[in-house]
């Protein structure tokens, strides 16, 4: 459990630190939750490290004009326990809540685990349903890109060489939003076997709007789109709820590996999809 | 003569905090890779990655090239030291020769193949790296059944059947048993091999004086004394020239008894390089090379009458080996067949053991070792035989029990359980669970169309291991207990404890004889220069046998204190309790300090008396012990995912007399969480090539403490005759009770869709699949 | 661990067949291939550097073409050992034309070692298809260069 030689470095500045990754060969260490215990397997091998750690100001969550911005540092601690994101954004609070376990939360950031995009990690499911923006930045610039884009493949991101995640932004949540995060834990990992994202709005009866982010399931993790039409527009009855969890796998390649086969995942996919909206329902 | 305190409260009996915790809590205990040692040098062991190969060639150049790596040693060089000992002998048993390294052939995943030494941890471990080996891979077997198949690929190719022994037990008539039952129940039934994954995992540190002459090696090892006896013998060394530190030891459940072929190895390396050398196992290395436990493919038929009465019991147990024998690896087995009738009365039974060689790391005593899969077998097999005939589980148990007047009651398997009240147990737990409540619950439930169920294991243990006759090496105890000359009290114990809680109950017990304080009692282990000879910590024996020899040593002691008491007092009619030695015709006293200074002193010797007060016994026990208990489970599965959750979970456990009923709810607890990660979660799963897949924490889940339900413990008490203090012993019940209850649970839930058996884990998938698709799972 | 799977390429059944064992088409579409060489008639030896964000691992590998019969199918099998374990995988390749394209369908066996079998099987599956439809992908831009 000893990775190899690796160069370290801890700049003070993003700026300095977006120069040191700007070719592509240094490797960003945000957390550091995955990428440490890779290169103790050795299955990374960085030559170089650049620890995001020290720099200032990557660290926040905070309102603006409707919406919650949120530092690519900031752990699942914080973003689990901010009264901000509790009150306004309580889906990703919740999402946060259950990832691994209390010492990795501790330490784990948020753009961390989105740059490495494990197709079992838990925020994808709630990013989705917030439709969440990704605001990436590199040396001398920086974009913005919709969540759905940024998930391209398995451990696969819309990131570039030398680019970094920078923040997260999600939605601030109007009043009679319901949402919920339902997963089933690996009980040796933590890892979302499947775990589903939920957000509904409805008035007057019917839902208005209705997101489903599914994680866990297949090689990414995806909105149920079709599921989601099934549901807007309908009196969200339980029929209702069971055709709309029905459709989540619809033509999704689901994973399979010694816990759970592809045929059990997709089974899980659509009870907690059930489980998920009925939740949110409940709290719309 | 000063005012003396006489001490009148004992501590035997009460709830005592360990004197342990402190240190392992604040991070200051001293594990072996807390030794430092100035010149140090480092290893790490480059391990095959196929289950099965020739080695065609290695090629360790570009290693030794690598500044800073000082030698690199592979199994030519290692020709002179080995084999990895074997200490279990049967009838026929091959013994496949276990070199410390690899030779020309590659036998399991992880077989270690290379040391490198250098002078650190970082610098070995890049070193292994750039070791190149030519392997020419092999065709591989990893299940025990495909290894008996004709055709199968040998594991040795000496034996090509892959058999390495065959083990037959037989009493009664079973036969006849058989022809006249009215009902008969066949199944097979898996105990799954499992990780024991110990927090601290193993390493050693071997320290080399050549002036004189002499080796040090800590281990991370539950027996210090016998690992001294192997090593040497393996190093060729005279025994008096090597020394076994065991430090604080993270916990070992079995995988610690046993001798590896690192110690060896590190042994050699130190003398060899003449530094200090330390290998610290990695968590991989200890998935892969540290001994697996269980490993059983069961054939159970039960007979039996439609009124419960249990007639006969037939057993084909297929062990699978692995590819070498560790230290106890087929002994293990034959304990299955010993405890096979469980604490029932009928007398017919026939066991078939066949040992099987797989290319996978060995299995040997994890937690339980033989008795986990005894007890799940026959308990499965009452559950099966009460549900053919339609009769409550603890109906057919009451029935079917050895009653309290047959004791000491002789098994057909040879053994002679002490006391018992088993009847007495099941009561409680059905008592204190509210067992006809429940059914009645369960019927509502399942009316609801809600997944009940309730399941209960009466088990019995074999403890206290044991009489020597009966084990390869011995099975007494040493203890000294030394008065020092400020009246202070060291005991020098031959058990191991790691994690027990001895030196906290040996204590109390040394307190009560002599009326000292917790505080005045030091108690020393796991130190083969300190500690006269011993056997170590395991088959829940530290207690009862280890525990005995204190007090037979304080015996002993006290006669001493008496006599230098008398000398003191000037008196022939002493009486010594609660620290005080008294006149009985004046009413003098004096104090245990006082005496122990004067033992020391010598100025004047009690006729016939040597000098101090030290006292050194060796106890050897005439039997074992058989604690016993019934645990009872309710669960509930749900029908959607397959989940299993558990509602409640009552354990009475009777271990006989308790010295600290804290300590004794700690090692119930504890059993009961490693039962569960058997029941519901573990496996180590080898794929058809031998790879284990399930090779890291991330794939194999063990409980974590959110996943252990409130463990509702009660206890019965019957104490055994077989030592003064009654105790026999609890180390091991929690794991042996919980994984039949668990399993009789879940079965129970799924019984109204007609399953009748689970193997374990007890996984959702596999519930969800009996639920959904009535297939097997 | 058994795959299969098919993709669809827009050539000819003959040219997709010529393509799919073509060494410089093999050597472009290979995940991670850094140097192919040919060592006899139908057989390859290659470098590949694999790379899935953080995960790297260097392997040297072995392509063989086998049981040829143009243009409908063949055999693959595709080795790789590298410190961090070992693949090999084997498959039937069977082409069909679909309205002027090839469909290739794959079936066959992907068997890992050593490192990454020990800590892997979670993600091997999702990883697996991934690398073979990188494969495709690239053979498919082949494909329609030419």
């Amino acid at each position: 459990m000893i990775p190899q030689n690796f160069e370290y470095e801890a700049p003070r500045t993003l700026e300095e630190a977006l120069q040191l990754l700007a070719d592509g060969s240094a490797k960003p260490l945000a957390g550091g939750m995955s990428l440490i215990p890779l290169m103790k397997l050795r299955l990374a091998a960085p030559e170089r490290v650049v620890d995001l750690g020290r720099i200032p100001g990557l660290s926040y969550i905070r309102e603006e004009d409707g919406a919650i911005r949120i530092g690519a540092m900031t752990t699942h601690y914080e973003i689990e326990s901010s009264p901000v994101l509790k009150a306004r954004c309580p889906l990703l609070a919740a999402t946060a809540a259950q990832i691994g376990d209390m010492q990795v939360r501790n330490v784990g950031t948020i753009g961390g685990s989105l740059a490495h995009a494990d197709p079992a990690a838990d925020y994808p499911a709630a990013l989705l349903a917030l439709e969440a923006q990704v605001r990436l930045a590199r040396a001398g610039a920086e974009r913005t890109v919709a969540i759905t884009d940024f998930f391209t493949d398995v451990f696969t991101t819309a990131l570039e060489p030398g680019e970094i995640v920078r923040e997260v932004i999600v939605p601030a949540e109007t009043p009679g939003t319901g949402v919920s995060y339902q997963k089933v834990a690996h009980p040796a990992s933590g890892f979302a076997v499947v775990g589903i994202a939920a957000r509904v709005r409805r008035s007057e009866g019917r839902i208005t709007m209705a997101r489903l982010g599914v994680t866990g399931l297949a090689a990414k993790p995806f909105r149920a789109i079709a599921a989601e039409k099934l549901l807007e527009g309908s009196s969200a009855t339980e029929a209702d709820v069971r055709a709309a969890a029905g459709a989540v796998p619809d033509g999704v390649e689901a994973n399979s590996d010694l816990y759970a086969s592809a045929e059990y995942r997709t089974h899980l996919a659509r009870v907690y999809a059930a489980r998920a909206l009925r939740a949110a329902l409940q709290a719309a | 003569m000063a005012t003396t305190i006489t001490k009148t409260e004992t501590l035997v009996g009460k709830r005592i905090r360990r004197k342990e915790d402190p240190r392992l809590i604040t991070g200051t205990a001293t594990y072996v890779d807390d030794i430092q040692m100035p010149g140090m040098h480092y290893a790490a062991i480059l391990r095959s990655p196929h289950a099965a190969a020739r080695i065609r060639s290695i090629r360790v150049e570009p290693a030794l090239e690598h500044p800073g790596v000082v030698a690199v040693f592979t199994g030519k060089d290692v020709e002179g030291i080995g084999p990895v000992p074997c200490g279990a002998s049967l009838p026929g048993l091959r013994v496949p020769y276990h070199s410390v390294l690899a030779r020309d052939r590659v036998y399991f995943v992880g077989h270690p193949v290379a040391v490198v030494v250098a002078r650190d941890r970082y610098i070995a471990r890049d070193a292994v790296d750039r070791i190149e080996v030519d392997y020419e891979p092999l065709p591989a077997v990893a299940d025990p059944e495909k290894a008996l198949e004709p055709g199968a690929p040998a594991v040795h190719p000496e034996w090509p059947d892959n058999i390495a022994f065959t083990y037959h037990q037989e009493a009664g008539d079973v036969d006849k048993a058989f022809a006249e039952a009215e009902v008969v129940v066949r199944q097979r039934i898996v105990s799954q091999r499992l990780i024991p994954t110990a927090l601290e995992t193993r390493g050693v540190v071997a320290d080399w004086r050549s002036g004189e002459r002499s080796l040090t090696i800590y281990s991370s090892t539950q027996i210090p004394h016998l690992m001294r006896t192997l090593v040497a013998q393996a190093l060729g060394l005279p025994e008096n020239r090597l020394r076994v530190v065991a430090p604080e030891v993270g916990g070992g459940f079995g995988s610690k008894l046993n001798v590896y072929a690192e110690e060896i190895l590190m042994g050699f390396v130190a003398m060899k390089i003449g530094k200090p050398i330390k290998w610290i196992e990695s968590r991989r290395e200890n998935f892969l090379c540290t001994i697996h436990g269980r490993g059983h493919v069961d054939y159970f038929e039960i007979a039996g009458k439609r009124d419960g009465t249990i007639l006969g019991l037939k057993l084909k147990l297929i062990q699978d080996l692995g590819a070498y024998h560790q230290l106890l690896t087929p002994a293990i087995p034959t304990l299955s067949v010993l405890m096979m009738p469980g604490i029932y009365r009928f007398r017919n039974i026939r066991a078939d053991i066949i040992g099987v060689f797989t290319n996978c790391v060995p299995t040997d005593a994890y937690r339980g070792a033989g008795r986990p899969e005894a007890t799940h077998g026959i308990e499965r097999m009452v559950d099966m035989l009460a549900a053919e005939i339609g009769m409550d589980p603890a109906e057919i148990r009451f029935k079917n029990f050895v009653r309290p007047e047959e004791f000491p009651y002789e098994t057909p398997t040879g053994l002679s359980y002490d006391t018992g009240n088993y009847a007495g147990a099941l009561e409680k737990a059905l008592e204190v669970a509210g067992y006809h409540q429940l059914r009645e619950e369960q019927k509502k439930a399942r009316q609801e169309g809600r997944l009940m169920g309730i399941g209960i294991s009466t088990y019995g243990e074999i403890c206290a291991f044991g009489p020597s006759p009966a084990t390869p090496a011995g099975g007494w105890e040493s203890a000294t207990v030394r008065v020092e000359p400020t009246g202070k009290v060291t005991v020098l114990t031959g058990a191991s404890p790691h994690g027990q809680g001895e030196e906290t109950t040996f204590a109390q017990i040394v307190c009560d004889e002599l009326g000292v304080d917790m505080d005045d009692v030091v108690v020393q282990h796991g130190d083969t220069a300190i500690v006269p000879y011993g056997i170590g910590t395991f088959g829940s024996r530290a207690t009862a046998v280890g525990g005995t020899a204190v007090y037979y040593a304080l015996q002993a002691l006290k006669e001493k204190i008496k006599k230098f008491g008398a000398t003191l007092l000037e008196s022939d009619d002493v009486s010594f309790s609660g620290g005080v030695c008294v006149c009985n015709k004046t009413g003098r006293s004096v104090s245990l300090a006082e005496i122990a200074a004067a033992s020391y002193r010598a100025a004047k010797l009690p006729p016939g008396t040597e000098p101090g007060l030290v006292s050194t016994y060796f106890w050897e026990p005439p039997n074992f012990t058989f604690p016993f208990g019934a645990h009872i489970v309710v669960t509930e599965v749900d029908r959607e995912t397959g989940a299993v959750e558990i509602k409640r979970y009552v354990a009475v456990d009777d271990c006989g007399k308790v010295i600290n009923p804290m300590l004794v709810d700690g090692q119930v607890h504890g059993g009961v969480a490693q039962g569960l990660g058997q029941a519901l979660y573990e496996q180590a799963v080898y794929d058809e090539n031998g790879q284990l897949v399930t090779g890291e924490l991330t794939d194999y889940a063990i409980p974590k403490a959110t996943m252990v339900p409130r463990i509702e413990t009660e206890h019965t008490e019957t104490p055994t005759p077989v030592n003064p203090l009654g105790i026999k012993g609890v180390g091991e019940a929690g794991t042996i009770a919980c994984s039949p209850a668990v399993v009789n649970s879940v079965v129970d839930a799924l019984s109204p869709l007609g399953v009748r058996h689970i193997d374990m884990p007890l996984t959702p998938e596999k519930l969800w699949r009996l639920i959904h698709k009535g297939g097997q799972a | 661990m058994k795959i299969s799977g098919a993709y669809t390429l827009p050539a000819n059944p003959e040219r997709t067949y010529t393509l799919l064992q073509d060494p410089e088409a093999l050597a472009a579409s290979m995940p991670g291939c850094r140097e192919l060489v040919r060592t006899a008639e139908d057989e390859y030896e290659m470098k590949m550097n694999l790379v899935i964000s953080s995960i790297q691992g260097l392997f040297a590998g072995k392509i063989r073409v086998a049981d040829k019969e143009f243009p409908a199918r063949f055999r693959l099998i595709v080795e790789g050992d590298g410190k961090i374990g070992f693949m090999k995988g084997e498959g039937v390749l069977t082409l069909s034309p679909v309205d002027g394209a090839t469909e290739v369908r794959y079936d066959g066996e992907v068997q890992v070692g050593g490192m990454i079998a020990g800590v892997g099987q979670r993600l091997l599956d999702a990883t697996a298809k991934y690398l073979i439809k990188r494969f495709f992908e690239k053979m498919r831009e082949r494909a329609c260069q030419e």
